[in-house]
C-alpha cells in the first residue's frame, strides 16, 4: 500500500504576487533585457574563450584509462559552458550546437568506442558560425542540418524526443 | 498551460514580488550574475547568493526565503541533492518553498532526478527573460498541494484536472508508456553504429 500524504501549501510568493504595487510585464522584461545587455560583451568573451578551449581539446590517449571519459566530461562541460553564457543573448545557434554535442557525449555509452571527431566537428562549426555575419542564414542552416544527420545518426530516435515531452515542456 | 502562460505575459499585466526573499544558487559567477540581473529587471533583489548547496544550505538553515532558482550541475553537492534536501529539511517553510531549477542541458541519467528532487520547475537554457518571466509567475500561481509519497516530497506532479482515465491511477499510463518507448530505444541502440 502506499501512503499519500497531501498538505494544502500557499507559498508566500503567491499571496505578494497580485498585491498593490509591483511593475507590468511590458516593463520588467524591458528592464531585464536592458540589464542582460550589460553583460552582453563578457557573454562574447566567454563563449569565445570556452569555444577556443574546446577546439583546443587534444584526443585523448586511449592507451591511459579513463582518458577517453574524462575528455568527454571536459567537454561537455565546455559546451554547457556555452549555452549557459551564450544563452540570454539570443545566440540560438551557437547553443543548438553545443546541445547537440551534449546530446551526443551524453548518449555515448562506451567511452573507448566514442568518436573523438565528434567533439572536432562541433568545435569548428561553433567557430564558423561565430565567423558568419548574421545575414548569412542559409549557411548556419546549413551547418545545423549536417550537424543534426550526425545526431540522427548516432542517437537513434533523437529526432521523435523532442514534440513536447522534454522537461523542460513541463513542470516537473 | 500554454494559454495560462501567455495571460502571465499580457504586457499591461501587473505583477509584485518585490518583497520576495529570493536565493540564487549557481557555481558559475556568470550564470549568477545573469540570473541576478534578470530578476533585478522583474523588480525582484536577490538577498542571497550562493555558489555552491553548502553555501545555500547555511542560509536555509538560519533565514526564511520565499524563492530559489537553482543550477543543476554544480561540483560536490549538484542541484537535484540540494532540492531534495530542501524537501527532506523540515525546515518551517523553507522545505515548502517555489524552487525554480535552471539546466543548460539536462543528461538523459538525470531526467529522474530533476522529476523526483521535488522542484518546482525547470527552466533549460538558453532562457530569455520573457521565459523565465513566464515560468516565474507561472510557479509564483502554481496551487498544487505538496505530496509525500514514498520517498518523493514535492509539488504534485501532476498539472491536469479530471478524472483518471479507467478509473487506473493517471501516471500508471505514462508509466508503461515511457517503459515502452525506453525498450525500443534501448533495442535501436544496441543494433546502432557505436558513437
Amino acid at each position: 500500500m502506499v501512503v499519500v500524504l497531501r498538505k494544502e501549501r500557499k507559498s508566500r510568493l503567491s499571496a505578494m504576487i497580485d498585491q498593490a504595487g509591483g511593475i507590468s510585464v511590458g516593463v520588467a522584461l524591458a528592464q531585464a533585457r536592458a540589464n542582460l545587455e550589460t553583460l552582453q560583451a563578457q557573454s562574447q568573451t566567454i563563449v569565445a574563450e570556452r569555444v577556443a578551449a574546446l577546439a583546443a581539446l587534444p584526443e585523448p590517449d586511449r592507451a591511459v584509462a579513463n582518458a577517453v571519459r574524462a575528455g568527454m566530461e571536459n567537454a561537455y562541460e565546455i559546451a554547457s559552458a556555452v549555452i549557459d553564457a551564450a544563452g540570454p543573448f539570443e545566440l540560438f545557434d551557437l547553443c543548438a550546437v553545443a546541445a547537440g554535442l551534449c546530446d551526443l557525449i551524453d548518449a555515448a555509452q562506451d567511452p573507448e568506442r566514442f568518436d573523438w571527431r565528434i567533439v572536432t566537428v562541433h568545435a569548428q562549426s561553433m567557430q564558423l558560425i561565430m565567423s558568419l555575419a548574421p545575414e548569412a542564414v542559409a549557411e548556419r542552416a546549413q551547418v545545423l542540418d549536417s550537424l543534426k544527420q550526425v545526431i540522427a545518426k548516432k542517437i537513434p530516435g533523437a529526432e521523435g524526443e523532442t514534440d513536447g515531452e522534454t522537461p523542460e515542456a513541463d513542470p516537473v | 498551460m500554454s494559454s495560462s502562460f501567455n495571460e502571465n505575459l499580457r504586457e499591461s499585466a501587473v505583477f509584485n514580488l518585490s518583497n520576495a526573499v529570493t536565493m540564487v544558487v549557481d557555481d558559475s559567477p556568470f550564470g549568477l550574475d545573469l540570473t541576478t540581473l534578470a530578476l533585478r529587471g522583474f523588480g525582484i533583489q536577490v538577498r542571497y547568493s550562493c555558489f555552491s548547496a553548502a553555501d545555500a544550505i547555511k542560509v536555509l538553515g538560519d533565514h526564511q526565503v520565499d524563492l530559489m532558482l537553482v543550477d543543476c550541475e554544480m561540483p560536490g553537492m549538484d542541484g537535484h541533492e540540494l532540492v531534495r534536501w530542501v524537501r527532506n529539511s523540515g525546515l518551517e517553510p523553507n522545505a515548502y518553498i517555489p524552487i525554480i531549477m535552471t539546466a543548460a542541458h539536462v543528461r538523459k541519467s538525470k531526467v529522474g532526478d530533476v522529476r523526483d528532487c521535488g522542484a518546482n520547475y525547470l527552466v533549460t537554457k538558453p532562457f530569455s527573460p520573457s521565459s523565465l518571466l513566464e515560468r516565474l509567475i507561472w510557479v509564483a500561481r502554481d496551487t498544487r498541494p505538496f505530496l509525500e509519497v514514498g520517498d518523493y516530497k514535492g509539488p504534485d506532479r501532476r498539472t491536469r484536472e479530471g478524472r483518471p482515465r479507467d478509473r487506473n491511477e493517471r501516471r500508471s499510463d505514462m508509466i508503461a508508456l515511457n517503459n515502452k518507448k525506453a525498450r525500443s530505444l534501448a533495442e535501436a541502440i544496441e543494433t546502432a553504429e557505436p558513437i
